[in-house]
């Protein structure tokens, strides 16, 4: 693992020490090759988990997503280059810095094998997002973003730390290669019923739960490009794998235990959908469908079956390769137009054709069509909590059709009719931007001639 | 760790207040106290308007999807009908604020223009101030009362003019307002208080026409729009950041193409100024667009091409003059418009009228201030009036006042849609003089031409910046 971790840190250096322009090809670059490296751990060969050392280790859960992570990073980078073109160097410097610092810490928390640790560095994350949407964000509301993406994740993660402590006493360790083989079944008393909720309200928070999601429309539409995009692709993801990890400790509470909040992300699911339909502004349309996909991995992750772990993975893949193309591109509509309301720019595919390409292609896999992973992962969900329950197909079918609804409606809102007239000389794309959608847009649709990678430890 | 830097603070100003006085009445100041750390707990809360850094809440906020430029009436109706016009959604809206000529305005209200599309703004004009409690109703508030007097307009005509006034009524009674034809002897019967002497023919608005209190449809409109969400700020605009984009046309010439990205908006009495980032600008600023005009760039270019092409609206001075005659016309007086160009109205029932005069080129006010010229009205208006109305000649002048218009020298006509070159920038300005009655339509027509890029209900095409370039004047007879 440190074969990925000293490059990242050493990205640090990197930036600060380059020439001024040459410091966003330095660091884009390197960070594709970090990627690269990071793409080794993909292959894995069984289902035991390959041990870097005392402290890290990856499986196939983990090995996925710090792909993820470390293709996000040189996007980012990427995305970030225009709005960031107007400020003075050492600001630039201190946002790529901020970046990678962010990646660190993501790296290291999906490769942790210790939950203290997985802990530290789960928090950790949370200080250079802070800083970046609000120091970089747009609007006046930044501020009030950061601070309810901030309260919200510790009031949530506070409990993490003294359950993650007690059971650390009564173990004798959290590593989590040994919990696997020294859990006992949990059982049902007032204090282990607190204990299952405070383990699984940090990761309830930061999915969203549907119920606590009032900090994500905020920050993601606040966040500037980068933020946006490392927030919707790999933040909301520690949320699913915290959760995949701890419910091994929790059994069989999780049994009954599970049913309110899979009652909060089943109802919860439908009404993000709708409010979709109804949002005017771009950003706000993107995070909510954020909500509503992740409200489908909590289901997967609380009923706890094989194929509802392999589409909890999958569709965690999906969904961030999906929503940090989204970001992207309507990141690229409002450097141009100066406004997030989707009704003031329309009719851009005259203007903008290969855009408009993009802009298909994002939507076609944000509604899942096949053979998409996007698919794969809903349809696992689907049909293992038709398994657990009968009736949930109907609020699953209802979903899905409000998912196909508002990606539409975005669609032909933003691309199709006739283009407003100040739109008009809108400069085309820019081969960067180009580029930034192909890098999105190819990982996703190679993983559908081989979903196996991501299909998770279960496979 | 703010707070408790505060706690200090406190604990100083008691202690002073125990050392200074012990009186009696530390009660109501415990409660002053506590409301006080109450109010200031709920504004750190989430969701209150604490600001850490300092409090910017008179400046306009830094991004905003429309800025109108001009808060007077059309710029009012402009934000009205775009909120009013919009599949649901939050667009924010930032009005800045200028000096407004509405209320200064006489605010009269007629149908007999010669140009159809006139006609056609004023009588939906009409019909929305007739039902202007439909309109514009906020809950829990007041309904209006813009004190409508449906007195008509009577527009006399000499020999020179009698034919075009007939065409005229033609084209009026096509577009659907009830105008009638009357000859000096119908006039002598009907307002026996005329002398008709030099009249050939006269029309008479019979229906939707009179005039009306501007400054409670302004009122009106800036409630009802803030209900909407709509948000205000005073200023003034310094500066346009834009960008240029360098297109060919399809012919092959080149075309430089402008965009506005930021407004600059300077707080009133300071050097403060705040970048406001939008994406549509809208020139509604009346006197002044000229200068907003300059400002974008409009007009930088050589004269005779479409860079070179300013927006010709120069701010022209008006006088209007308030006079008490016991013995004028009665209570059913209309807008009498002579055809020297001296009108007057009825104003009240206490036998005030109110009227001006437009002066000729030659004697055109200077526009720099607001002073009134007593002497016109000794020397133009007061021996035109008292020749058309006898009664006249013993009127005593009360009061007068000055307003601008925001005179188009090319036509007269208002200037309304989107600029050829400056891509994000609609105008909606020009009127010269007859803005206040045309606001509520033009304002539905910039909203539509915003909102779904063309015009949907009138069809205002005749009045776009093009043709000033092209030199197609939509030249308006029936100006006062």
């Amino acid at each position: 693992m440190l074969k990925i971790i000293i490059p990242t840190i050493m990205l640090i250096p990197l930036t600060w020490m380059s020439k001024p322009n040459m410091i966003w090809i330095n660091t884009t670059t390197y960070g594709l090759l970090i990627s690269l490296i990071s793409l080794f751990y993909l292959n894995q060969p069984n289902d035991n988990t390959l041990n870097s050392s005392l402290m890290f280790f990856s499986d196939s859960l983990s090995a996925p997503l710090l792909a993820l992570t470390t293709w996000l990073l040189p996007l980012m980078l990427m995305a970030s280059q225009h709005h960031l073109s107007k400020e003075p160097l050492t600001r630039k410097k201190l946002y790529i810095s901020m970046l990678i610092l962010l990646q660190l810490f993501l790296i290291m928390t999906f490769t942790a094998s210790e939950l203290i640790f997985f802990y530290i560095l789960f928090e950790a994350t949370l200080i250079p997002t802070l800083i970046i949407i609000t120091r970089w964000g747009n609007q006046t509301e930044r501020l009030n973003a950061g601070l309810y993406f901030l309260f919200y994740t510790l009031m949530g993660s506070l409990p993490l730390l003294v359950a993650l402590l007690y059971i650390h006493n009564f173990m004798g360790s959290l590593n989590f290669l040994m919990i696997q083989y020294w859990i006992q079944p949990l059982p049902n008393s007032w204090s282990n019923i607190f204990l299952w909720l405070a383990c699984m309200m940090a990761f309830m928070v930061k999915m969203p739960l549907y119920g606590l999601h009032l900090w994500l429309p905020k920050a993601h539409v606040e966040a500037p490009i980068a933020g946006s995009m490392v927030l919707a692709a790999v933040l909301l993801k520690l949320g699913g794998y915290g959760m995949m990890r701890i419910t091994t400790l929790l059994n069989p509470l999780t049994n009954f235990m599970a049913y309110p909040f899979m009652m909060l992300s089943l109802w919860g699911m439908i009404m993000t959908s709708s409010i979709c339909l109804r949002q005017t502004d771009l950003k706000s349309l993107i995070a909510y469908s954020s909500v509503s996909h992740m409200a489908l991995v909590i289901v997967a992750v609380l009923i706890q079956t094989p194929w509802s772990y392999m589409g909890a993975t999958a569709l965690m893949i999906a969904h961030g390769l999906t929503s940090s193309m989204l970001f992207c591109l309507a990141n690229s509509n409002y450097e141009r137009i100066h406004s997030r309301t989707m009704v003031l720019a329309r009719g851009l595919q005259t203007l903008l054709p290969l855009m408009a390409a993009w802009w298909l292609l994002a939507s076609l896999t944000n509604l899942a069509l096949p053979p998409t992973i996007n698919l794969i992962g809903e349809l696992f969900v689907v049909m293992s909590s038709f398994s657990w329950s009968n009736t949930t197909i109907i609020l699953m079918g209802i979903n899905i059709i409000i998912t196909a609804l508002y990606s539409l409606y975005m669609l032909i809102t933003t691309q199709r009719g006739k283009y407003s007239h100040h739109i008009k000389n809108i400069k085309p794309s820019f081969t960067r931007e180009n580029a930034l959608m192909t890098l999105h847009l190819l990982p996703l649709l190679l993983l559908s001639l081989n979903p196996k990678i991501i299909l998770g430890p279960i496979y | 760790m703010l707070r408790t830097a505060s706690w200090p603070r406190w604990g100083r100003t008691l202690l002073a207040r125990g050392l200074g006085s012990r009186r009696g009445g530390s009660a109501p100041d415990q409660n002053g106290k506590v409301s006080e750390i109450k109010k200031k707990i709920q504004s750190v809360l989430p969701g209150g308007a604490w600001n850490p850094l300092y409090d910017t809440s008179y400046l306009p906020p830094e991004h905003s999807d429309v800025v109108i430029v001009g808060g007077g009436v059309i710029g009012l109706s402009v934000a009205y009908w775009l909120k009013r016009l919009e599949k649901p959604r939050g667009a924010i809206r930032v009005l800045v604020y200028s000096r407004a000529s509405t209320v200064l305005s006489v605010g009269g209200i007629r149908q007999q223009f010669s140009v159809p599309e006139n006609i056609q703004l004023s009588l939906f004009s009409i019909e929305f101030l007739r039902n202007i409690n439909e309109y514009l109703a906020v809950v829990d508030d007041p309904p209006l009362d813009i004190q409508f007097n449906p007195s008509g307009y009577l527009l006399l005509a000499s020999e020179k003019g009698a034919a075009l006034m007939e065409s005229n009524v033609k084209v009026q009674r096509q577009e659907g307002a009830k105008v009638c034809l009357m000859s000096p002897e119908q006039l002598r019967n009907k307002f026996p208080w005329i002398n008709t002497e030099g009249v050939a023919l006269a029309s008479y608005g019979m229906e939707h026409e009179g005039w009306f209190d501007p400054w409670c449809l302004l009122q009106g409109l800036r409630r009802k729009v803030q209900s909407m969400g709509v948000l205000f700020c005073h200023g003034e605009v310094t500066r346009f950041i834009s960008s240029s984009n360098h297109m060919e046309t399809r012919s092959g010439e080149e075309v430089t193409l402008k965009r506005i990205h930021e407004v600059h908006v300077k707080v009133d009495h300071s050097l403060e100024y705040q970048p406001v980032e939008c994406a549509i600008v809208i020139n509604a600023a009346g006197a002044w667009s000229g200068q907003i005009a300059q400002l974008a760039g409009i007009g930088k270019g050589p004269p005779g091409t479409l860079q070179g092409t300013k927006l010709p609206v120069e701010p022209r001075k008006r006088y209007v003059y308030v006079w008490h005659c016991p013995q004028g016309p009665g209570l059913e007086t209309p807008f009498v418009i002579d055809p020297s160009g001296v009108y007057f109205r009825r104003e009240g029932l206490g036998n005030n009228y109110l009227g001006g005069c437009s002066p000729t080129e030659e004697e055109e006010p200077d526009p720099g201030n607001l002073e009134v010229d007593h002497d016109f009205f000794q020397d133009k208006v007061w021996p035109s009036l008292a020749q058309r109305v006898p009664a006249f000649e013993t009127l005593k002048a009360r009061s007068s006042w000055a307003g601008y218009y925001d005179y188009n020298t090319f036509d007269q006509n208002g200037v309304v849609g989107p600029h050829p070159l400056v891509i994000n920038m609609y105008f909606a300005t020009g009127f010269s003089g007859h803005g206040l009655q045309q606001a509520p339509a033009v304002g539905r027509a910039v909203a539509e031409m915003v909102l779904q890029g063309h015009f949907q209900t009138i069809d205002l095409s005749p009045f776009l910046f093009s043709r000033f370039y092209l030199g197609e004047k939509v030249q308006e007879h029936n100006i006062v």
